[in-house]
């Protein structure tokens, strides 16, 4: 029975670990393509995390946010937002505020400060689900992260898609926390509407370019 | 079924209906009659309440109820003036935005109300999410390049906030674990106030951060208010109104019920940090950069937009100095300021109407100068409002003001002089406006028009302020005043 219990723990650890090295892997990226394909990781992992938990609680509503997240977050965003990419040609579009390496940096305290600001409060209560929750918080910060330094819309629903899998990630974790279902969805429909709302931005831009330019052109003709 | 789940869900259902059908007058005049269905149920909340649903879920406490019935009366009054709004406007959106616009206003009205008789803190999340999605769809709806960047800005914000706020409240329930122990109770707020002493006290200091961070973000307090001058100046007019007067209560009142529990839990030496210090210095910090941001201002909604902020900072500090004096005041302060500024909103709305179109950007001061030479009634109200909102006796802010000044030299003295000199700058700010936008020449193309029967709203807004501020029934003082006590 022991065993068992250590086998549990140690694998919600190693999948949430994988998690978190998804997102901080995100920093380092400058390709949408590439963040694409990471954030798309992170949604297979916490599946995975997800069925896991939802074993070993026994909770069907476990197993439900793993499904949700498996085929919304999993494979129909990242086909969205790859579809997005190649549309609007943003393969290349990705500008950081600052150099990669200081954000990494960054990146390193700020799980440094997760973990120092939750494993000590450890005192009575399971320690499995504060190791969890030092992890979750390191994801929903390095995704915070992200979308602070990076200018263009579509990286920044990038970090908001990772700040998300992290706040999953935490929800999962936790004992016997009611509405896991509901809260995931309710931040899946947030999330779609920001990559609709990327959507029509670019579009708009498109189309106004192309507006103006075919307005000028007719001026210079002298109509 | 209580009355408190129908006046939620009735917002819900109608604008499911609003949604899909209607010509845009209809839409308004249906918006209309919903909202003043859900005024009454409001009220109705008063005498019955108790009877949870759904387990207990939805379950309206005094403060709840307090701010629901101010929130189904803003929206009735708001409802009234978007009628004039939808006739001036009508032919600049198409019919099926116009659908969309009407059904926004109630999915705003019914997250209002759920954040407030929630008594859960998932679902109170829930109700803030629910009413993000839709301001951002609301605030987007004129399609203007402006109006989408503020969208834009408002949902970025406003999910990072939400975000944190989940964090926060998941962290809330683990702290609830030794005491209360797994499964829904741990996310009841009656349960969490009872057992507050028992709360595991880091874990509840790691969760305030998140929420008040979070939550804070949609109380646009300082330095989280980056949305809320470009929402309002961008997004259609009435729903500016809603903006203000409802969900920043909702919000402000979630902060003040989770400070409680931190507060309950420092006091009885549980381990977490006093919530005092961060409420006071974020409440600070908002109205001392108002008082530099009024000055220079060109758009009328904007530089009301930053009075939204100055008034929520100035709340969450009197709810920072601590004690029940002092809460009440936070209180009373909250529901003046929502029901100056929706009538300002109102009257600020007619007067661009007046000028042409009540459009985003024909809220300029220079555009909105001399109304007395427009409309004798409406610039009077314009006026009023703008007099009132300074906190300058005999306006009714000068009674919460005064009293949360009061409190600051009992038990903060340090902190009374920049909150006295943040109040006078932004008196200041305020009060030179009434001259230019009442008196002066108007702009040439400017012509008298009749102020209609609508501007009475204003009127009755006003009055109520007084009534409010100076003759409070003895019945709510009584309710706030143990409220206050409750949550001190």
């Amino acid at each position: 029975m022991m065993g068992l219990q250590i086998f549990t723990n140690s694998l919600a650890h190693f999948l949430a670990g994988v998690l978190l090295l998804c997102a901080f892997a995100l920093l380092s990226q400058r390709r949408l393509a590439a963040m694409i394909t990471l954030v798309q990781a992170e949604a297979l992992v916490l599946s995975a995390a997800a069925f896991w938990q939802g074993l070993v609680q026994g909770s069907d509503g476990l197993f439900l946010t793993g499904i949700i997240t498996l085929c919304i977050k999993g494979f129909l965003l990242p086909i969205a937002l790859r579809r997005i990419t190649r549309q609007f040609n943003l393969i290349r579009a990705v500008e950081t505020v600052m150099p990669v390496g200081l954000s990494m940096i960054i990146g390193v305290g700020l799980i440094g400060i997760a973990v120092m600001v939750v494993l000590p409060g450890s005192a009575g209560t399971v320690t499995l689900t504060h190791e969890d929750l030092a992890i979750a918080l390191s994801v929903v910060l390095l995704g915070l992260l992200v979308m602070t330094t990076r200018r263009n819309a579509l990286s920044q629903v990038i970090g908001f898609l990772s700040t998300e899998n992290g706040l999953v990630l935490a929800a999962i974790g936790m004992p016997g926390m009611p509405f896991v279902v509901e809260l995931s969805v309710a931040l899946l429909v947030l999330l779609a509407l920001l990559v609709v709302g990327v959507f029509v931005f670019q579009l708009r831009e498109h189309f106004e370019t192309l507006d103006l330019s075919g307005i000028e052109a007719i001026e210079r003709r002298g109509r | 079924m209580s009355v408190t789940a129908i006046a939620v869900l009735l917002p819900f259902l109608a604008a499911i209906g609003l949604g899909f059908a209607g010509s845009p007058l209809q839409g308004a005049l249906l918006n209309l009659v919903v909202c003043s269905l859900v005024f009454v149920l409001t009220v109705l909340v008063f005498l019955a309440p108790g009877a949870g649903f759904l387990h207990g879920l939805l379950q309206a406490d005094p403060l709840g109820m307090i701010f629901g019935a101010l929130s189904g009366f803003v929206a009735l009054t708001t409802a009234i003036s978007n009628i004039d709004f939808v006739r001036g406007e009508i032919e600049h959106m198409s019919a099926r935005r116009w659908r969309v616009y009407h059904a926004m206003c109630q999915v705003m009205l019914g997250a209002s109300l759920l954040g407030l008789y929630a008594d859960n803190i998932g679902l109170l999340w829930a109700a803030v999410e629910v009413a993000t999605v839709a301001a951002t769809l609301g605030v987007s709806l004129p399609r203007s390049a402006s109006a989408l960047e503020a969208a834009w800005k408002y949902f970025i914000l406003g999910g990072v906030g939400i975000a944190l706020a989940l964090f926060g409240t998941m962290v809330l329930y683990l702290a609830a674990q030794p005491a209360v122990g797994p499964g829904l109770s741990a996310m009841s707020f009656s349960v969490l106030a009872t057992h507050a002493t028992q709360l595991d006290g880091r874990l509840l200091t790691l969760a305030f951060v998140f929420l008040l961070f979070g939550y804070g973000t949609k109380a646009a307090l300082v330095p989280l208010h980056g949305w809320l001058p470009d929402a309002y100046a961008e997004g259609p007019a009435p729903l500016t109104t809603m903006l203000s007067g409802l969900l920043l209560n909702v919000a402000l009142i979630a902060v003040l019920r989770f400070a409680h529990l931190m507060q309950a839990n420092f006091s009885a030496g549980g381990g977490a940090v006093r919530p005092g210090p961060f409420l006071l210095s974020l409440g600070l910090a908002s109205l001392l950069l108002t008082a530099f941001s009024l000055w220079g201002r060109r758009d009328a909604r904007r530089f009301f937009g930053f009075s939204s902020i100055e008034h929520t900072g100035i709340a969450a500090f009197a709810f920072g100095i601590g004690g029940a004096a002092a809460i009440f005041a936070g209180l009373l302060h909250m529901l003046l300021h929502t029901l100056i500024k929706s009538a300002l909103f109102q009257a600020l709305t007619r007067a661009a109407a007046s000028r042409g179109r009540a459009s985003p950007g024909n809220f300029a001061f220079s555009h909105l100068r001399g109304m007395l030479a427009t409309s004798k009634p409406l610039a009077w109200m314009l006026g009023a409002c703008v007099f009132a909102l300074t906190g300058l006796p005999p306006s009714g802010l000068f009674s919460s003001e005064f009293l949360i000044v009061s409190q600051t030299i009992q038990r903060q003295p340090l902190l009374s002089l920049p909150l006295g000199i943040g109040l006078v700058v932004c008196a200041i700010a305020i009060i030179r406006l009434i001259g230019p936008l009442i008196f002066n020449p108007p702009p040439p193309a400017a012509v008298p028009v009749k102020a209609g029967a609508g501007i009475c709203t204003v009127g009755v807004h006003l009055l109520l302020v007084l009534v409010l501020a100076f003759a409070m029934p003895l019945g709510l003082v009584r309710m706030l005043s143990s409220i206050a006590g409750a949550l001190q």
